[in-house]
C-alpha cells in the first residue's frame, strides 16, 4: 500500500487560456487551386455526403482532364451527379422556406466562409425574385464557380 | 491554280485585304495584315513520326527491310503507283494474308493533285511533344518541357487575340491524354495564355466509354433553367476577382458553353445509337479521332480546327503495323476531306487543310523484329528531322510540288505563320516576334 501511495501522483492540470474559436476560410486567403482529383472528391462528398471509389475518381478525373474547359467539365459531371437523383441536397420549398439560413449553409458547405452582408442580401433577392433559381442551380453555381476551384 | 496564276491571284488579295479593315467581336477596329485566303484552316498532325521513306519517297520496304518492293500506300494523299508485292500494309480480310487487302482509294484525286506538295520539309525535333509544338507554335521550342504548356504561343492564341475569335471558333482534338497532349490548346506565355487558348477534347476518353459512364447522364437543362445559373456564378466570380492571367483552363462564355453541351448530350446519344460517321475501315483511336474532329467541324465550323494522330508510333516495335497505320492515317485524311466538301456545305470549299506529320524516323533500323521479321524504327537521327507537308483548298495553288531532296524546302515552325497567312494575321504573328526566326508562311516558300 506504502509503494502504490508512493507511486501514485496528482495528475497536474494544465490550462493555456485558449478561447473556442470557430474556423473558416477568407476568401483572400485562397490562392492554391484544387487539382482535378482534389475537386471531384471534395465536390462528390458535399453532394453524397460519402466519399468516392478510387476507380471511379480516377476515371471522372481522366474525363475532366480530357475537357481543355474546366468549367465546361465540371457543369457537365454536376448535372450528371444531380441526374442520379441520390445527391443531399435540400428541396427548393426548403430553399426558400428558410432563405437566410440556406444562403448562410451554401457559403458554408462551398466556401467554407461565412457570407458578406452583401452577397447575403445579393442571393437573397435574386432567389427571392427568381422563381427559376432551384437549389440545383445554386449549387451548381456554386460548384463551377471560380472560388470553389481555390482554397 | 499554277504557280503564275497563284501569285498574280495572291497579289491582288493581299493589295485588297490591306486597305479593308474590320472590327472585332470587341468592337475595336483593326486592319488585317492580308486578306484571307480561305474562312477555315483544318491542320491534321499526321500521325506519330512518319519516315520519309515510307511516306514521299514511296519507298515501302525497298529502303527499310532490304526487300524489293517500293510503292505509295498514301494513295489519298499521294500520287504514286502502289506496291505489287509483300502487301502488308492493307487490313486483313477473312482467311486471307494479314494485312493483305489494301484499303480502297476514297478520294477521286489525290490531295497533292488538289493541293500543293512540299516534299522535303524539315522538322526542328525528332521528338513527338516538341514536333507537337512545333506545329501548333511555329516555335522551335528547343526549351519545351514535358507536363508544361507550351513555352511560346499557339495558333490559338494568335487568331483569338488578333483576329478576336470565340473559344468555340478554336478547337485542338486530341487522340490522348497522353503525352501531355491536352496541354497543347494554350500557351503560358505572358502576353497570350489560357484567356486566348482554344478548346480541347481528348476524343477517345470524352466521348469513348469513361466519358460515357461519367458524362452522358446530364441533365437537359433549358436557357430559363440556366440563365439564374450562369447570373448567379457570374456574381460569385466576380466577387472573387480571379484574373484572365489566373485562368485555370480555357473559358468559353456561357453561350458557347451551353451550345457544347447541348452538343456533347446529342453525340453520347447518337454514339449510342451508332448514328456518327467514321472513316469506314477502324484505325482504333485515330480513326475515332478523326470521326470526332468532323463532328466538331459539323457543329461549330471552326476558323480552326487542329486534329492530331499518333498510332504511326508503334513503329518502334512493329514495322509492319507502322505500315498499316500509315495507310490507316491516309485513309481517315482522305475521309476527312471527303466530309468536310461533301457534308458541311458551310465548309465546302471555303477551307483549307494542311498535313504534316510532327517529326520523321531514323535512317536505320533498331533490333527489333515483327511478325514479318521486319526491323522497327525510332526517330532520333537526322533522317528523323525530314518531313513533308501538303496542303489544299482555296487558293492554294493544285498539282504544285515545292522542293526536293537535293532542296529542301520548308520547316514545321512554317505551319502557323501559314494558317495566319490563311485567316489574314499574317503579320501580326510574323510581327509577334516569338516564331522561329526562320519561319516563313508556305505561300511565301512557292
Amino acid at each position: 500500500m506504502m509503494l502504490l501511495a508512493a507511486a501514485c501522483t496528482k495528475k497536474e492540470r494544465i490550462s493555456y487560456g485558449l478561447l473556442d474559436q470557430e474556423l473558416y476560410e477568407d476568401k483572400t486567403l485562397k490562392t492554391k487551386n484544387k487539382n482535378e482529383s482534389e475537386y471531384i472528391s471534395i465536390l462528390y462528398t458535399n453532394l453524397y455526403q460519402k466519399p468516392i471509389s478510387p476507380n471511379e475518381l480516377y476515371k471522372t478525373q481522366n474525363v475532366v482532364y480530357s475537357i481543355g474547359d474546366r468549367t465546361l467539365a465540371y457543369e457537365m459531371l454536376l448535372s450528371n451527379y444531380f441526374n442520379q437523383g441520390t445527391v443531399q441536397i435540400p428541396s427548393n420549398n426548403n430553399m426558400r422556406g428558410r432563405l437566410d439560413s440556406f444562403v448562410l449553409d451554401t457559403y458554408k458547405r462551398f466556401y467554407l466562409r461565412y457570407p458578406s452582408e452583401a452577397e447575403k442580401t445579393w442571393f437573397r433577392n435574386y432567389i427571392q425574385a427568381n422563381p427559376d433559381a432551384s437549389v440545383e442551380m445554386v449549387y451548381t453555381a456554386f460548384a463551377a464557380s471560380d472560388e470553389y476551384s481555390f482554397y | 491554280m499554277k504557280r503564275k496564276e497563284f501569285i498574280q491571284k495572291a497579289g491582288l488579295l493581299a493589295a485588297g485585304g490591306v486597305a479593308a479593315p474590320y472590327i472585332l467581336p470587341g468592337g475595336r477596329l483593326f486592319a488585317r495584315s492580308n486578306t484571307p485566303l480561305a474562312d477555315h484552316v483544318v491542320l491534321v498532325m499526321f500521325a506519330g513520326g512518319v519516315r520519309q521513306q515510307e511516306a514521299v519517297l514511296q519507298r515501302y520496304l525497298d529502303d527499310s527491310q532490304g526487300v524489293n518492293s517500293a510503292g505509295n500506300i498514301m494513295y489519298n494523299l499521294l500520287e504514286g503507283a502502289v506496291p505489287v508485292s509483300k502487301i502488308a500494309y492493307g487490313t486483313t480480310a477473312a482467311g486471307g494474308t494479314a494485312g493483305g487487302q489494301p484499303i480502297p482509294r476514297l478520294l477521286s484525286q489525290t490531295l497533292q493533285k488538289q493541293g500543293t506538295l512540299f516534299r522535303e520539309m524539315r522538322a526542328q525535333s525528332a521528338g513527338h511533344y516538341v514536333g507537337l509544338n512545333t506545329l501548333i507554335t511555329g516555335n522551335p521550342g528547343t526549351a519545351q518541357g514535358l507536363k508544361a504548356r507550351p513555352n511560346f504561343p499557339t495558333i490559338f492564341e494568335y487568331l483569338r487575340k488578333h483576329a478576336g475569335y470565340q473559344a468555340s471558333d478554336c478547337w485542338f482534338i486530341g487522340n490522348t491524354i497522353g503525352n501531355s497532349t491536352p496541354l497543347l490548346n494554350s500557351s503560358e506565355h505572358e502576353s497570350y495564355g489560357l484567356q486566348y487558348g482554344g478548346n480541347f477534347f481528348a476524343a477517345p476518353l470524352t466521348f469513348g466509354s469513361a466519358g460515357k459512364d461519367v458524362l452522358s447522364n446530364a441533365k437537359p437543362y433549358s436557357d430559363e433553367e440556366l440563365a439564374p445559373m450562369y447570373a448567379m456564378k457570374n456574381f460569385l466570380d466576380q466577387n472573387f476577382g480571379l484574373n484572365p492571367e489566373q485562368f485555370l483552363s480555357v473559358r468559353n462564355n456561357p453561350e458557347e458553353r451551353t451550345r457544347i453541351k447541348e452538343w456533347m448530350r446529342d453525340v453520347y446519344i447518337r454514339l449510342a445509337n451508332g448514328q456518327i460517321p467514321f472513316p469506314p475501315v477502324n484505325g482504333g483511336g485515330d480513326s475515332f479521332n478523326i470521326g470526332m474532329a468532323a463532328e466538331v467541324l459539323r457543329a461549330f465550323k471552326p476558323k480552326v480546327l487542329v486534329v492530331n494522330m499518333s498510332a504511326v508510333d508503334g513503329c518502334h516495335s512493329n514495322f509492319t503495323g507502322y505500315l498499316q497505320s500509315l495507310h490507316r492515317a491516309d485513309h481517315a485524311t482522305g475521309w476527312l476531306w471527303d466530309q468536310i466538301q461533301r457534308n458541311i456545305p458551310e465548309m465546302s470549299g471555303k477551307t483549307m487543310l494542311i498535313v504534316a506529320p510532327e517529326c520523321g524516323r531514323n535512317l536505320k533500323p533498331n533490333p527489333i523484329q515483327d511478325e514479318n521479321d521486319w526491323y522497327a524504327y525510332d526517330h532520333s537521327d537526322p533522317n528523323a528531322l525530314r518531313v513533308w507537308g501538303l496542303m489544299a483548298g482555296p487558293n492554294v495553288p493544285q498539282d504544285l510540288v515545292v522542293g526536293s531532296e537535293t532542296s529542301p524546302s520548308g520547316r514545321l515552325t512554317d505551319i502557323v505563320p501559314t494558317i495566319a497567312h490563311a485567316l489574314g494575321i499574317k503579320d501580326e504573328v510574323m510581327n509577334a516576334g516569338l516564331l522561329d526566326p526562320l519561319a516563313r508562311s508556305l505561300f511565301d516558300r512557292i
